[in-house]
């Protein structure tokens, strides 16, 4: 029997791909601050829901997704990447305790793969579509954010799986269910779905007066019926008090406390913030090559007049998804893992891009397949030659355009968040007698670290802030601006500045270990 | 040809962005110095160091890396110094080009590179202190909760300094009987704490007066870091009084000064 490498097989091949490199390359990356909260919070979700579904005794609806903002249970976020996740930890426990919660997020990356190229391939052709997984894959902030039980990648996946469900709905069926169920499910992994409607009402006001009738009213029915529906139903929180709950939940994040986060060298926690955040982030954190590649695959994809305007559909989606930090008032901590749905638009426009040059270049040439090699293998061996800058610190990464991570650094770009590089320090703790330490930013993922082995016994976390410096006699200082006070915290407990260790990517100081003398 | 060139130029394009991209990552991975280049220049360092010298890193953010080789020689109340003035001699140790603020317009008398780090050092006439007020600060008196000597982020920088925090709208005086003056009075103040400044965004406020005459008169905001303030004297015994107000709650007013002759 001889298996044909069809089209849809190529896309499969490019997801299990892309997941396999997810899991692979998370093996390296720290646990997140937020992480930990999720893992705890998927463990209870999972067990509700399997002992609901089985008839046995559990705790009750708000001992498991309700309470206190901040809490344990995490009602201001919506469960459905942390019931993946419990569930994943709960039932593939031989995959490694971390690589189980985080596999439901690399899937999702594997299937953001597979529909970029399948959007691809629909409308443009094969070579567009590969390309375009490809440029997706060898993103160094996407590949990262995949890679950790947290929603931003899943999120985009979902809203990318929106946008294509909603473009294969734009067939005329009858019962055009998908779209709103792939709603819910974005729903139901991050609020920023709801500016999903944007761009999809701009698009149906955009192909109805093309066509100068309301067109598609369906397909708002099922977004309208099936996207809140589905959201409802995954959310056990919302069933005893949907309006309050769902009220709540937006006011948490309408009324975000806005985190410290450095650009162009100044620490910004209040608004205004500059309106430029979105596009110089954006700009420094993809490759070099694939912006190229997507601008000139913005003017090819203008030329083409389909009736159903998919250039229009992929702008808008990106639009709906950056627009809100050209504002200024939109909280810019996390940066460009809050508008990740622009990267499925912008690796689409670089596969365009890349092969229609390729094709151009062949027929002037004469060789077509050596000009999509050589202008295709470049464009990906330049998202992989970043890649492997980037890993496993891709949060102090910048691309060659910045100057690499020290380059970021030089401009003044953050440094990194959520305290993941302390885990590259953790060989050193252990190469010092055993000691309590301040553990800083990593101080949620102490626990985890001691549980999964990377950290001895005999180095408990020492506590928080002065006091947990002044019990420690190891300390260690996750390098972001406004963590400095932390450093001075610590010369004038222990009487010196001078660490014991730098931990460095690419040669720029992410965390520093200090001893007692 | 010109036109068969237009054809194949966006293939081109992408593929001298993507040539480029691969050799400048790969340089860009390596272009910071390492240990054994920055061990070497410590060695310079500290062949020719003399106790009260100002050792500085450029640019910022290696001063973690400095530190790692040559922090040993840097107290922490060196570190968090009010300003550069009173060091006659100053190391700059650089990598990337960079220059430290204090050492801009000074020449060097010796500067050698190796391998990508830089070691300069400076002379030059230092500012004599006649009466240091943050190390006076025992001798003070106040009017109300009585200050404290902190090494706080003042600025996202390290300052030792005297912390004030007033209660809204009830000025904090800090006086200073028959201090030492000299030629000038130079300070600096501001708001401390990376997280009181983000949640109350009220500025404080510092009044310097001298012998019942104010001289300065400083609003640092949130946003304006370590502010300078300077101020003209007569050499002699006078009185001097910092009074501290605000009318937000917790503003951490955190300042130095120097009478300086």
């Amino acid at each position: 029997m001889t298996l044909t490498l069809t089209p849809k097989r190529i896309g499969l091949l490019l997801a299990i791909a892309t997941t396999v490199l997810v899991l692979v390359n998370q093996r390296s990356v720290g646990i997140a601050r937020d992480e930990t909260v999720y893992f705890t919070a998927g463990d209870h979700y999972a067990d509700w829901w399997v002992k609901t579904l089985t008839f046995r005794s559990h705790a009750t609806i708000a001992q498991t997704f309700g309470g206190a903002f901040g809490g344990e249970a995490n009602p201001e976020h919506p469960p459905l990447l942390k019931l993946a996740s419990g569930l994943s930890h709960r039932w593939l426990p031989f995959a490694g305790e971390l690589t189980a919660y985080r596999l439901p997020s690399a899937i999702l990356h594997g299937v953001c793969a597979y529909l970029v190229f399948a959007f691809a391939l629909e409308l443009w052709g094969l070579a567009e579509a590969v390309l375009a997984a490809l440029c997706l894959i060898v993103l160094p902030r996407a590949l990262f954010h995949a890679g950790l039980d947290c929603f931003d990648a899943p999120s985009m996946a979902l809203w990318f799986a929106t946008i294509y469900a909603y473009w294969r709905c734009l067939d005329g069926r009858r019962w055009p269910w998908q779209v709103g169920v792939a709603w819910g499910l974005a729903l139901a992994t991050k609020h920023t779905a709801l500016l999903l409607p944007f761009a999809l009402g701009v698009h149906l006001v955009a192909i109805s007066i093309r066509a100068r009738r309301i067109e598609h009213w369906r397909v708002v029915i099922s977004l309208a019926v099936l996207g809140p529906l589905t959201l409802f139903v995954l959310w056990p929180w919302l069933w005893s008090a949907p309006i309050a709950h769902v009220r709540d939940w937006l006011a948490f994040h309408m009324h975000h406390v806005h985190y410290n986060f450095e650009y162009l060298g100044v620490n910004w926690n209040a608004p205004p913030f500059p309106w430029h955040v979105a596009i110089v982030t954006t700009l420094l954190t993809v490759p070099a090559a694939t912006l190229v590649a997507a601008v000139i695959g913005a003017c090819v994809m203008r030329k083409r007049g389909e009736l159903k305007l998919p250039s229009v559909l992929l702008l808008v989606s990106a639009c709906a998804s950056i627009g809100p930090f050209f504002l200024g008032t939109t909280p810019i901590f996390g940066a460009e893992k809050h508008w990740m749905p622009i990267l499925p638009t912008l690796c689409i426009a670089a596969g365009v891009g890349a092969a229609w040059a390729a094709r151009k270049a062949g027929e002037a040439i004469g060789r077509p397949r050596i000009a999509t090699i050589v202008v295709g293998g470049g464009l990906v061996l330049a998202g992989a030659s970043e890649v492997i800058a980037a890993e496993p610190y891709a949060l102090t990464w910048y691309s060659a355009l910045a100057g690499g991570d020290a380059g970021g650094a030089d401009l003044g770009m953050n440094r990194q968040f959520w305290g993941v590089a302390a885990r590259g320090v953790l060989a050193e703790i252990a190469k010092q007698p055993p000691a309590p330490v301040y553990t800083h930013d990593a101080s949620p993922a102490w626990g985890w670290y001691q549980r999964l082995g990377l950290v001895p016994k005999g180095y408990p976390d020492a506590g928080h802030e002065a006091a947990g410096i002044a019990a420690s006699k190891l300390a260690i200082v996750i390098h972001e601006k406004h963590f400095n006070r932390h450093d001075y915290m610590i010369w004038k407990a222990y009487g010196t500045v001078q660490p014991i260790f730098v931990l460095r990517a690419n040669g720029v100081p992410i965390v520093s270990l200090y001893k007692r003398p | 040809m010109s036109r068969k060139l237009l054809v194949i130029a966006p293939a081109l394009l992408i593929v001298l962005v993507s040539l480029w991209e691969i050799v400048a990552t790969h340089r860009d991975v390596s272009s910071v110095p390492g240990d054994a280049a920055w061990d070497a220049a410590a060695t310079i360092v500290r062949a020719d160091y003399r106790p009260g010298d100002l050792i500085e890193f450029a640019p910022d953010w290696i001063d973690p890396v400095g530190r790692l080789h040559l922090g040993d020689l840097i107290a922490p109340g060196v570190a968090a110094r009010m300003d550069a003035a009173r060091y006659s001699r100053i190391w700059e140790v650089s990598v990337r080009g960079a220059r430290a603020r204090d050492t801009i317009g000074l020449s060097p008398v010796i500067e050698q590179t190796i391998e990508g780090v830089t070691v300069r050092r400076f002379e030059r006439g230092a500012a004599v202190v006649v009466t240091d007020f943050a190390q006076a600060l025992g001798g003070a008196t106040s009017d109300g909760v009585h200050p404290t000597l902190e090494l706080a982020e003042v600025g996202f920088a390290p300052h030792q300094c005297v912390q004030v925090i007033p209660i809204p709208g009830k000025p904090t005086t800090l006086a200073f009987h028959a201090a030492a003056l000299g030629g000038s009075l130079v300070g600096y103040v501001g708001l401390a704490d990376v997280f009181t400044r983000r949640d109350i965004r009220g500025p404080g406020e510092l009044a310097v007066e001298i012998d019942g005459v104010r001289v300065a008169d400083v609003h640092p905001g949130v946003d304006d870091g370590w502010v300078r303030f300077e101020a003209p004297t007569t050499a002699g015994l006078h009185d001097v009084a910092f009074t501290a107000s605000a009318t937000a709650p917790q503003r951490l007013i955190c300042f130095a000064a120097e009478a300086r002759q």
